[in-house]
């Protein structure tokens, strides 16, 4: 009996001593190389994907790579991180109250001093920082919403695209009888419902006035008037007006894309990083997106963009006590805002966030009409600073199926601001 | 007699006892207290808060809504469920070649992911779908008020009814021919042999698919998720759907306090109609 007891414990033991190493999420010792854990959104474009691998190879260091569904990527993040489970490295939102969701003070390492800050212009003003300190290391160009036409639909019924709300309400009559669907919406999908509003907001918004009063408590969203109620109003006229595809409820965004490049819609609101959505919708073929799609912005009363600085490309390092690797993931931050990400910008043709670093050649005309809007005048999203407007989507839903007036939803919605900025121990609540 | 059959089948009991004690009980009593707490993930402090995540919903019309569209859809899925079930369970009751066909056939939906099988629903179901195709019909199945609930309703009937035919099935071959064959020398109808002998005796089998259907349906989450999302509006946004929201927003407090309102809304249903349908078992 005695043998195989021996056998059992040493059985037991190795099994222990393997899983013990298993959860260090150490490489050899002596060699100085870790492996790192990184939560990342599973819409990464394959250029950022092979930035990983760069970074490894160059390192030496492992990364294990946590895909985040991009569909209810918010939540699923927000369940792992709930249970107090903690990579080296998080890709997440930039914006403040995406940032304010993660209790960055408590949980994530302070990037303040980094060198990538200071080539990054006033990005880290409004985005990736919370009461003076950085905590985000932003390498994707901002997502940038506005209105997605079709230049061939446009043309052919003599139109010019709308830069307002006014005219894009004075398109539709002459848009649906030409046998075209005015403006495709995607309330399958929920979340896109929430862009036309929030473009509408932009007028409000020059140098987010709106956000900041909403945030610091000085307005409510509910204020008789207030640009939410109107943007609100707006589009539930617009609904009213037959200017909405008939399937808005169930269409998903993918329908959207598909109907802009067949032209059997004429606009989509949506944002900039939807382009690769747009090029599978034209069968991959860039050339049927560059000559049928433009882009142009949109806001209550002038051509403005909305932009906010989105999850891809968004990193944070949680705090987790581990010297090496807390070094190793700093390493990576370092390595992802150095040498190497011009090589990146090059290779995913979008805009580099670092003002040191030059444009990519041969970017797609989509993607030109984008920057030049942005740079005509480009306004961030006025629900970037302000916690608790995960909600508006779910409201706009019920604004569409009719349960909702503009003025019930701005109520109900600024409930859940105070229940989210109280929690938050936001100044002036 | 009863003391020793108590006994006898106690130590069978016990394994169950553990488990049920172990992965429900003990998490559930360890973490009830969040539905009182003002957990967010906004904040490091979790401080006992009292009703405030219960009156935070109340106010946002959240709470009302998701339980009276839980009720309704609850109720919808055991009477489709059962309904349907039985009647196949009644069709496919003798064993043979086609039968068991038809019986593969009915319980292959219940092998498939509660998830995958909303998503082909909801491609079926699409205004441009095969479903208006085929009836030629334009209809937003899916997105209109007056349809969502029943048609996911059955849609969750059409995953699981094979299970519970099953169930029905064991129940219906467990009748004694002989009382059959007794009353049919009576002279009694199909639909009296049916009213007077079959069914007061499924009433086993009826009381373990009532309970697993409507408990089911009251946690309801996958299907809903996968075909409408909770919309068009609110219409299909069941407790689970909403706690899943909040938990998204941060909100981990409300979150709590709608998983612990799913948990006394099974504990009111199903205790009492358990109790309800042994009781009819015996007196039956």
């Amino acid at each position: 009996m005695r043998a195989p007891s021996r056998l059992l414990g040493a059985a037991i033991g190795a099994v222990l001593a393997l899983s013990l190493s298993g959860c260090g999420s150490s490489a050899p010792e002596g060699t100085g190389q870790v492996k790192l854990t990184l939560w990342h959104n599973s819409a990464d474009p394959a250029p950022l994907l092979e930035m990983y691998k760069k970074f490894e190879k160059q390192s030496g260091h492992k990364i294990e790579l946590v895909s985040i569904p991009s569909d209810g990527f918010e939540d699923t993040t927000q369940t792992k991180w709930a249970t107090g489970d903690r990579p080296d490295i998080v890709e997440y939102h930039a914006t403040v109250s995406g940032l304010l969701a993660l209790n960055p003070a408590e949980n994530l390492r302070d990037l303040t001093g980094e060198a990538y800050i200071a080539r990054s212009g006033d990005l880290y003003r409004s985005a990736g920082s919370v009461n003076g300190k950085v905590y985000a290391a932003i390498t994707g160009f901002p997502q940038v919403f506005g209105l997605y036409y079709n230049k061939k639909v446009f043309t052919a019924a003599g139109l010019t695209p709308p830069t307002n709300f006014a005219e894009l309400a004075a398109s539709c009559p002459k848009l649906k009888a030409a046998g075209v669907t005015p403006v495709f919406e995607s309330g399958g999908s929920i979340w896109p419902v929430q862009i036309l509003p929030i473009l509408y907001m932009a007028g409000a918004n020059q140098s987010n006035a709106y956000g900041k009063a909403i945030a610091g408590h000085s307005s409510t969203l509910a204020d008789a008037g207030s640009p939410f109620v109107s943007g609100l109003t707006a589009y539930a006229k617009l609904k009213a007006d037959g200017c909405f595809n008939k399937d808005i409820v169930t269409a998903k965004f993918e329908d959207s894309m598909k109907a802009l490049v067949t032209g059997e819609a004429a606009m989509v609101a949506q944002h900039s990083d939807m382009l690769p959505a747009l090029l599978a919708a034209a069968g991959g073929d860039q050339k049927t997106v560059d000559e049928s799609v433009g882009f142009v912005g949109l806001s209550s009363d002038k051509p403005l963009v909305t932009y906010a600085p989105g999850p891809i490309g968004t990193f944070y390092l949680p705090k987790t006590g581990d010297a090496a690797r807390e070094k190793a993931s700093l390493d990576f931050v370092r390595f992802m805002t150095g040498p190497a990400y011009a090589e990146y910008i090059t290779a995913s043709k979008t805009f580099p966030v670092f003002k040191d670093v030059p444009d990519p050649q041969g970017v797609s005309s989509v993607l030109q009409d984008v920057k030049k809007a942005y740079d005509t005048g480009a306004v961030i999203a006025f629900n970037s600073d302000i916690p608790g407007m995960g909600g508006l989507a779910q409201l706009m839903s019920e604004l569409i199926a009719g349960q909702k007036d503009p003025q019930k939803a701005a109520t109900q919605l600024q409930g859940q601001v105070e229940q989210a900025a109280k929690a938050a121990g936001l100044p002036g609540w | 007699m009863v003391m020793r059959n108590r006994a006898a089948w106690l130590p069978w009991a016990l394994p169950a006892i553990v488990l049920v004690t172990v992965f429900f009980v003990a998490p559930f009593l360890l973490n009830v207290r969040f539905a009182f707490s003002s957990w967010t993930s906004f904040r490091a402090e979790i401080t006992w808060n009292g009703l405030e995540n219960v009156r935070t919903l109340i106010d946002q019309e959240l709470l009302a809504n998701a339980v009276t569209v839980t009720v309704l859809y609850a109720i919808l899925c055991m009477a489709i469920q059962n309904t349907v079930s039985l009647s196949l369970a009644l069709a496919l009751q003798r064993t043979s070649g086609i039968n068991t066909v038809f019986r593969s056939a009915f319980f292959l939906p219940t092998l498939i992911s509660p998830l995958a099988a909303g998503y082909i629903w909801r491609g079926l179901l699409a205004p441009d779908g095969a479903v208006n195709s085929f009836l030629g019909v334009e209809w937003a199945w899916l997105g209109e008020p007056s349809t969502a609930l029943v048609v996911v309703a059955f849609i969750d009937a059409w995953k699981w009814s094979g299970l519970i035919t099953l169930v029905y099935i064991a129940g219906l071959n467990s009748i004694p021919k002989s009382l059959l064959e007794s009353a049919i020398v009576d002279g009694a109808g199909l639909w009296t042999r049916f009213r007077r002998v079959v069914f007061p005796l499924l009433a086993p089998a009826l009381t373990f698919n009532v309970a697993v259907t409507l408990v089911g349906a009251l946690s309801a989450y996958d299907v809903i998720a996968a075909t409408t999302g909770g919309g068009p509006g609110d219409h299909t946004r069941a407790l689970n759907v909403v706690m899943r929201q909040q938990w998204g927003q941060g909100f981990f407090g409300s979150a709590s306090a709608l998983g612990f309102t799913v948990t006394l809304l099974v504990i009111a249903t199903a205790v009492p109609l358990v109790w309800w349908l042994r009781r009819r078992e015996v007196t039956g």
